[in-house]
């Protein structure tokens, strides 16, 4: 039995732990201002704040699309929608909307709105760029952005100085009106809220994240047992070791994008993420999830292919097992996980000495899009400059995401125009893209071949 | 002055149709529609269905009480299907249950057996067979052809430009609750208060004085919401029938693959230019790809033919229209209502005209631009034309000549990226083309407490028209916005209203609004000269809640000032109509004045195109648009800057895709419609200073269609960029995606 604060309300229900947090605010507590607008976590009109109670004792809010959000997901988290942030008056956010007209019909704002103050409360930093990101999940059909973009950028400006302690950060946002006082007694709170442990139940759903499964079967997930992998504390870990970075199988991608290991050791890699989804998704996205789904064009996938990573196995009776995630695709949808086995950890080497990473795909729109094509590159550089070692990743070009074959020929050449050229050629070859709702088959085969170049100059080939 | 509701709508207080507390009984309804493009149906098996869990009833054509009709300009659409389909997600019948769910997984159970027959897709293959809906329509002004014969330079082709879904956040729903005496009421996200008041009506067979059809606000409308009115009448049949509330609200995927678009149309033209560059002759024939019914397409069609000749003089021209019926589900309204089709063909025609001639576009714009003493193809001679004053404004501000110098010379500099420019003149007639919509009403109450209320016909849509008609009553009456509330719209209060929309919301509501109020301080500056004894009403002044008796204020405040006129049995409540006056068009001879006024604009729109990834960046635009005299600037600006982006949205990324068998394969998480890293950089708009308009309440101008037509910036300035690269084939269709833009620098030649 799932329970959880609900802005300033204790809540225990019996309903089942596969309906969504969205159908609960709305149809059983009467919570109306978090608004439904497309159910598959594309427009970010249903964004509340989820809060989970951290090991030094304090909560971390998270924006998250409650239409894929589970209930049984939030177990002892407090979630707070509109209706949790302001008392009499407006909190500074509200204002500054309104003050900027940032809102035309109303249908998105609520949404924004909890963007927002998800941004105050969890971005490292308090600054315009980063403040844009934590809207990338919500889609205004009214304003064109320009207001919301004026009310964003009045919101750092307020904020700029006010809360540059992460550790004081709640209180100065109390004090700047942000949030409500009584976030201030939450952690208390949810300290004596036992969230019920993990229990393994034979045939139960496995969800990492659910940002996809909920979006593609949510009625069948509403009458199975789930078993959510949020609860699995002791996979929540991202750590060097060695020479591999070790990432537990419930880290989100976002957590995974914004950790100090990844912006070390993977220039780029971080801001390569911002296009995998939007915030309120990567929020609760896992890094295995992605890998699992075994989409032929899932973004994390096709980075971790070319970065060479390993997947650890855990099977229902405990044993481990390691895994190439280049041999982890058997076909379409298939993956070499039995029933009750679950990734535990996925091992990515650090880049060798000479390497560089770079990541490519296009999309019909540029952000929170799935791509057309997507394909990643690791160049290990002999100190001549020849290849001294090449792994390209390629998606959305056929049944699974794959690397492409024999490119051990290139090793020990120069990257003229001529090796870049047939690197492409070799790829236009191995691709065999269908026509899909991403594109004819015969742009997704040349924009491969473009790709290569692009991934080769990245320098030169400016993207835009 | 701001819109008001955004202080409800930052706390999620704001009532949607979905949000109105509804009684335990409540049912909820869903459509079964038809999986077939064009079908006869053999049978219907609706026992299981009817037979499921929770399930409250299943109804068929057979159990429309009244007309199974919902045909907006012609009846031919009927509610629930009778013996054949013609198009894929038409309603066949309605499921009615105690949830939603149960009333889905019950739909689920209806079998349907139906024949499948040839459909057709192709609007040319439509119009070549003569499904067409109403007739062909064509207007010559001059002698196009010997024109064409004394042409220097002629550019002519073919022209496509897609559909576009209108991705309103709240999506087609309603609620219907009966009442005594077989009324109901029924509270709907819709546009057209006086139609589907109608619709209703007839649908359930009672007369429309039991039919309440109330409306607080939508989350969002474009025009998706002005027509078609089958989610509003099918669950208020179902509450009719089991006499209980009935709701029935859309899924997204049903209502992107169900409802109408924009329409896409297809497009021959021919283009003659003098030496000079002057337009000698023009030649273009639509085919608007309509869909099944004829919904509202003839009138959208009507629009673009008015329209085909955009902001520019043209002596001799030939246009040719016609409505495709084709088996797709019909399309609809959607903000510019056919003036953006129009104008892309004008727009396109014409930068290829340029390219002929060895110029650019800008040049051949310029020189063509309406004056005054014009006269548009069907016959109104233009005065107060603002087109040239616009272009020289948003010359002014943004250097046109450097920045196509600095585009050139950027693209000189690069070869892995080109920048695009372009830019966009509009012209914008305001008024209906369908000339009896052009009135509204507006009933305003003085309450004893000072308070007063207005309702009108218009539909507060985000658009802040709500906004707009409290400055009007306010500032008419002499108090603050404050005592003001505009009230829902809703049948009983405003019979027979026009929908919102052609940009005519404010214009028409507003000036019903003060009328009325006139017509109250009227009465009330009588009042006061009798109470006050005065010499005369003309004595008498109301201003910021104070009464003045020949400029010297009385110690009365408004509010015991309007219970004492309560108290002298003056009457403190007024009706007042508008219709726009010197209207009139002859659709025999395609002349006549069909709109009261023009909006007028400009803008300039930069691209960045990667051409290695066939990637682009929108990266800034500039516009100067002519609001009139603005009555409120907040209001205006949103209007403008959310308009352009979803005409940018319209040009570049939003698609639809149809399969073979004529379903719409996009679903929400294809659709794509710009996000807010989409939005340009740069981004500056100017309202057009000392513009006023004698044709308008309070001097202003209408301002949600007008300014779409500037996103036909973003389609030109990338085929601009495209174009610098190679031209050995035409340019790409509109939207120009990701993947038009790759396939036209990587793809074969012609």
């Amino acid at each position: 039995m799932p329970s959880f604060i609900l802005n300033e309300r204790l809540i225990h229900t019996d309903e089942r732990p596969g309906m969504v947090l969205l159908e609960f605010v709305r149809d059983v507590t009467c919570l109306s201002g978090t608004k439904e607008a497309c159910r598959e976590g594309e427009c970010g009109a249903c964004t509340v704040l989820v809060g989970t109670r951290q090991a030094d004792g304090g909560v971390a809010y998270k924006a998250c699309a409650s239409c894929l959000l589970p209930i049984g997901d939030v177990d002892g988290c407090h979630v707070v929608t509109v209706e949790g942030l302001s008392g009499e008056s407006l909190t500074l956010v509200q204002q500054l909307i309104v003050e900027h007209s940032a809102s035309q019909c109303g249908f998105c704002t609520p949404g924004i709105v909890l963007s927002l103050t998800g941004f105050c409360l969890g971005s490292p930093k308090l600054s315009y760029d980063d403040a844009i990101d934590a809207l990338d999940g919500n889609i205004c059909r009214c304003t064109g952005y320009v207001s919301i973009r004026n009310a964003a950028r009045a919101l750092c400006e307020r904020l700029a100085g006010a809360a540059a302690d992460p550790a004081q950060r709640l209180a100065a946002l109390v004090a700047a009106g942000v949030v409500p006082g009584y976030f201030g007694a939450i952690p208390e709170q949810l300290a004596q809220l036992h969230a019920a442990p993990a229990q393994a139940v034979q045939g139960a759903v496995l969800v990492a994240g659910g940002t996809d499964l909920f979006a593609q079967r949510p009625e069948q997930l509403l009458e199975s047992d789930l078993c959510f992998l949020s609860a699995r504390c002791d996979l929540d870990y991202i750590r060097v070791d060695g020479e591999v970075l070790r990432v537990g199988g419930a880290v989100t991608i976002e957590d995974f994008r914004r950790s100090e290991p990844v912006r070390k050791h993977f220039p780029g890699l971080p801001e390569d993420l911002l296009r995998h989804s939007s915030t309120i998704l990567r929020n609760k996205a896992t890094l295995t999830g992605n890998v699992v789904n075994a989409s032929p064009i899932g973004d994390a996938t096709i980075i971790l292919l070319a970065l060479d990573a390993k997947l650890v196995i855990e099977t229902a009776g405990g044993a481990r097992r390691e895994v190439r995630l280049e041999n982890f695709f058997q076909a379409y949808k298939k993956v070499d996980l039995a029933c009750g086995e679950l990734v535990s950890e996925i091992v990515i080497p650090l880049l060798p000495a000479g390497a560089r990473y770079h990541f490519e795909k296009v999309s019909n729109r540029a952000m929170l899009d799935i791509a057309a094509v997507n394909s990643a590159l690791r160049l290990t550089s002999a100190p001549d400059g020849s290849i001294a070692d090449l792994r390209i990743s390629a998606g959305g070009v056929g049944p699974v995401p794959f690397l492409l074959g024999g490119l051990e020929a290139f090793r020990g050449k120069k990257l003229t125009p001529e090796t870049v050229d047939a690197i492409a050629k070799s790829a236009e070859s191995a691709a065999k893209p269908i026509d899909d709702i991403r594109g004819a088959a015969a742009y997704k085969k040349l924009l491969l071949g473009q790709l290569m170049r692009a991934h080769f100059a990245p320098a030169v080939v400016e993207a835009v | 002055m701001r819109n008001e509701d955004t202080t409800m709508h930052v706390r999620g207080t704001s009532q949607f149709v979905d949000d109105i507390p509804v009684s335990a009984g409540a049912l909820h309804a869903v459509l079964f529609t038809s999986p077939v493009a064009r079908g006869k149906i053999r049978s219907l098996d609706i026992s299981k269905a009817a037979a499921a869990p929770g399930v409250a009833a299943v109804y068929t054509y057979r159990d429309v009480p009244g007309l199974n009709q919902v045909g907006h300009m012609m009846k031919d659409q009927p509610l629930l299907a009778v013996d054949s389909v013609e198009y894929i997600g038409q309603p066949i019948a309605l499921v009615v249950a105690e949830t939603q769910r149960a009333a889905r997984r019950a739909m689920r159970l209806i079998e349907a057996d139906i024949e499948k027959l040839e459909a057709v897709f192709d609007p040319r293959e439509a119009a070549a067979k003569g499904m067409i809906h109403g007739k062909k329509r064509m207007l010559v002004s001059g002698d196009p052809d010997a024109a064409f014969a004394r042409c220097a330079h002629v550019a002519q082709g073919r022209l496509a430009s897609g559909p576009q879904e209108h991705f309103y956040f709240e999506t087609q729903r309603a609620l219907a609750v009966p009442g005594e005496h077989d009324t109901i009421k029924v509270h709907a996200s819709a546009q057209s208060p006086g139609a589907f008041h109608h619709h209703l009506a007839e649908v359930l067979g009672i007369p429309m004085h039991k039919v309440e059809l109330d409306i607080r606000r939508l989350g969002g409308g474009f025009g998706g919401k002005e027509s078609t009115a089958v989610w509003i009448v099918a669950p208020a049949m179902a509450a009719f029938l089991l006499k209980r509330p009935v709701k029935l609200v859309l899924e997204r995927n049903d209502d992107i693959a169900t409802t109408g678009k924009r329409h896409a149309y297809e497009y021959d033209y021919k283009l003659g230019l003098d030496a000079e560059g002057n337009i000698l002759a023009y030649e273009v024939t639509l085919f608007q790809h309509a869909g099944a019914c004829a919904d509202i397409s003839p009138a959208v069609l009507g629009r673009s033919f008015l329209h085909a000749s955009g902001s520019y003089r043209i002596p001799n021209i030939r246009v040719t229209a016609v409505s495709c019926r084709t088996n797709i589900p019909p399309n609809n309204a959607f903000r510019g209502f056919g003036v953006p089709q129009g104008t892309f063909a004008i727009e396109a025609a014409l930068t290829r005209a340029a390219e002929v001639m060895g110029v650019e576009a800008e040049m051949v714009k310029r020189r063509n631009l309406l004056r005054d003493g014009d006269t548009l193809p069907y016959g109104v001679t233009l005065s107060e034309v603002n087109a040239a004053r616009c272009w020289e404004t948003l010359d002014k501000k943004t250097n046109l000549a450097a920045r196509r110098a600095a585009v050139a010379a950027y693209n000189k500099a690069h070869t892995d990226t080109k920048k695009g420019l372009a830019v966009v003149p509009v012209c914008f007639g305001i008024s209906f083309a369908q000339m009896a919509l052009n009135q509204a009403s507006s009933l305003v109450n003085i309450y004893v407490d000072g308070s007063v209320s207005v309702s009108t016909g218009a539909v507060e849509m985000g658009q802040g028209v709500n906004a707009k008609i409290r400055v009007i009553a306010a500032r008419t009456l002499g108090i603050n916005v404050d005592k003001v509330r505009v009230d829902t719209t809703n049948t009983s209060r405003i019979p027979n209203a026009s929908p919102t929309s052609a940009s005519t919301g404010a214009d028409l509501n507003g000036m019903a609004t003060k009328f009325a109020c006139e017509k109250l301080y009227a009465r009330l500056q009588e009042f006061a000269a009798r109470h006050f004894k005065a010499a005369g009403p003309a004595s008498v002044q109301i201003r910021d809640e104070n009464i003045f008796i020949d400029g010297k204020a009385e110690a009365l405040t408004w509010e015991k000032f309007v219970a004492a006129a309560q108290w002298a049995r003056v009457d403190l409540s007024e009706h007042a109509f508008y219709a726009t006056p010197n209207l009139h068009y002859d659709m025999e001879t395609e002349r006549g004045r069909p709109f009261a006024y023009y909006s007028y604009g400009a803008s300039l729109t930069e691209v960045r195109l990667d051409c290695v990834r066939g990637t682009y960046k929108i990266e800034a635009i500039d516009i100067v648009q002519d609001a009139g005299e603005s009555l409120s600037p907040a209001i205006d600006l949103g209007q403008i800057e959310g308009a352009v982006i979803q005409g940018m949205g319209w040009a570049t990324m939003e698609q639809l895709r149809y399969g073979a068998d004529g379903r719409v394969l996009t679903g929400v998480n294809a659709y794509k419609v710009p996000d807010i890293k989409f939005c340009p950089k740069r981004f500056d708009v100017t309202l057009l200073k000392d513009s006023s308009n004698p044709y308008a309440v309070c001097n202003s101008k209408a301002i949600g269609e007008p300014p779409f037509v500037h996103g036909l910036g973003a389609y030109l300035a990338l085929c601009n960029a495209l174009r610098s690269v190679r031209r050995d084939k035409d340019a790409p269709s509109l939207p120009v995606t990701p993947e038009k833009a790759f396939m036209y620098l990587h793809g074969p030649a012609q």
